[in-house]
């Protein structure tokens, strides 16, 4: 990853927590009122920073280093934000604790004060609350998502509790931009608007509880590349009815006309009842993002995918043939989930820089030290992974135990809860 | 990530216990101090510290200096210095529309009161 997209989501982060930080900066005052203040200020600027890194558009996407990567900050941001302004309220109490105990609890008490607090109060609250449902992945994704949503409107009430308490010079802006990145993520995102409209050409099954789905443009098809993503609704069709939900699917094949398949994997409630789609079903598709297999280097390559991790390969090998020695590691539990083996089969025999390993590894866990080449055969090589998360957290640890730097080991999944 | 939620969690609530546990067991040594010895201000000793860095206040019968309060006060300083130098209860009870400050306020107004204002003369 280039320097400046390495460094753009951190120098972000850091803008926006120190921009606020300095505007209120406390001169003179005790050091507990002050850190009080601070830490406000500090996680003020943090949720907005998360607020922009729940965006989902190719080119934010792009500058920032890639959809994944900023959701994993959203998260970390988001965490931080929550813990700093826990100690917001405790840091102000603790500055009025050794002269008066019940000033410092009236301080920190919401009973007896006015909107000011109470609003800071169900701020802190609906931020505790919405915490605790994004950890609990039990809950359909559906209710899940706009449970989510309420952690937006924490971050405007704890705004508008500054407001009430006559602190508006600096917040207006803040509000306003959280306000519109909120309206932004939900009416392009959420309703689709950022969207373009396609419809379902033809589905085909390629494993147990998979199908690939080929979509048509019905208006400008958008750009995309083999290995990248989009974000894809299902709505309508003679007798089909989709969930509407925007899921990530990796593209795997980019056709002439604008056509583009996709892998869809049985994964939950909505995934499910794509299997069963049919032609003529309604689509929207956002996109596209990702950079997986956007910048190889020319030297041999190590390619392992794991189940349906196996689609950005394949949209590559369709396209032509790969220009660099490539070792394709493909895992599957049984000869029944193995997707398009045939045809990936039939693209090794006539690509002979690509060498298929195909691997029916059971409902255990593989021994990955058994199936990856040794540490001398993947010298100099660049390894590229997709799959399950464990797989892909066992895979990196075993190619560092064979001595591969990071920086040779590039990987994709999906973790967008 | 769930862990440290739960671990910050916890510790929140138990420090706001821990507060309102101090507040109930633990009240303010001695009150009786506050009122001894109390001088007596007419408006004409108020209005001679009317500035932001000598700024006093008479509220509800209380004469108050609140110089070093001020940079600690939240809103913005053109709402609360006007009132330096003045009888400013009606503005002490009407701030965010029109509803009183806060309990809270209240106490912490205690810290700076130097003395009570003197009655207008009839």
């Amino acid at each position: 990853m280039y320097p400046l997209r390495f460094l753009s989501i951190p120098m972000l982060v850091v803008a926006a927590m120190a921009g606020p930080v300095y505007w209120a900066l406390p001169v003179g005052l005790s050091l507990a009122r002050s850190l009080g203040i601070v830490v406000g200020w500090a996680g003020c600027g943090l949720l907005l920073a998360s607020l922009l890194l729940m965006l989902r558009e190719s080119r934010l996407a792009q500058g920032l280093g890639g959809l994944e990567r900023m959701y994993r900050w959203h998260h970390w941001v988001g965490m931080a934000a929550y813990v700093l302004l826990l100690a917001h309220p405790l840091f102000l109490a603790l500055d009025a604790w050794p002269d008066n105990r019940l000033l410092a609890w009236q301080t920190l008490s919401p009973f007896g004060q006015g909107w000011p607090v109470w609003l800071g109060w169900l701020s802190l609250l609906l931020l505790m609350a919405g915490l605790a449902v994004t950890f609990e992945k039990r809950i359909p994704y559906r209710t899940w998502r706009w449970l989510h949503v309420g952690l937006g409107l924490a971050v405007l009430f704890g705004l508008l509790h500054l407001v009430l308490l006559g602190i508006d010079e600096p917040v207006w802006p803040i509000l306003g931009l959280a306000a519109f990145f909120l309206g932004w993520r939900i009416v392009r995102e959420d309703f689709g608007l950022a969207a373009r409209p396609y419809t379902v050409q033809a589905v085909r099954p390629v494993a147990e509880g998979m199908v690939e789905i080929s979509l048509k443009p019905l208006a400008d098809a958008f750009k995309v590349k083999p290995g990248q993503f989009a974000l894809v609704a299902f709505f309508a069709g003679p007798t089909f009815r989709g969930c509407g939900e925007f899921h990530p699917f990796t593209v795997s094949a980019v056709g002439a006309d604008g056509e583009i398949r996709f892998g869809v994997k049985a994964l939950g409630d909505c995934t499910r009842k794509i299997q069963s789609i049919e032609p003529g079903v309604m689509a929207r598709v956002h996109g596209a993002f990702g950079d997986f297999l956007a910048e190889r280097p020319a030297v041999p390559q190590l390619w392992v995918a794991g189940g349906i991790g196996i689609t950005p390969f394949l949209s590559l090998l369709r396209a032509g043939p790969v220009n660099q020695q490539t070792v394709l590691l493909y895992l599957y539990r049984a000869e029944a989930d193995a997707a398009f083996l045939p045809e990936l089969q039939a693209l090794a025999e006539n690509d002979p820089k690509l060498s298929l390993q195909a691997v029916a590894s059971g409902q255990t866990v593989p021994d990955l030290n058994t199936l990856l080449p040794d540490a001398p055969s993947l010298a100099h090589h660049e390894c590229y992974l997709c799959g399950p998360p464990g797989m892909v957290a066992g895979l990196r640890k075993a190619l560092k135990d064979r001595g591969i730097a990071p920086r040779h080991i590039h990987f994709e999944n999906f973790e967008f809860r | 990530m769930r862990r440290l939620y739960l671990s910050t969690t916890l510790l929140f609530w138990l420090l706001v216990a821990a507060f309102w546990a101090g507040s109930l067991y633990l009240p303010p040594a001695d009150e009786s101090l506050a009122t001894a010895a109390e001088k007596t201000y007419t408006k004409v000793d108020l209005a001679r510290h009317a500035t932001e860095e000598n700024c006093w206040m008479a509220i509800r019968g209380s004469v108050y200096d609140l110089s070093a309060y001020l940079p600690e006060h939240p809103s913005r300083p053109e709402l609360v210095l006007p009132w330096c130098g003045k009888e400013a209860t009606e503005a002490y009870n009407t701030k965010t529309k029109g509803r009183p400050h806060s309990p809270y306020a209240d106490e912490l107004l205690n810290k700076y009161r130097i003395g009570k204002l003197a009655p207008d003369k009839p």
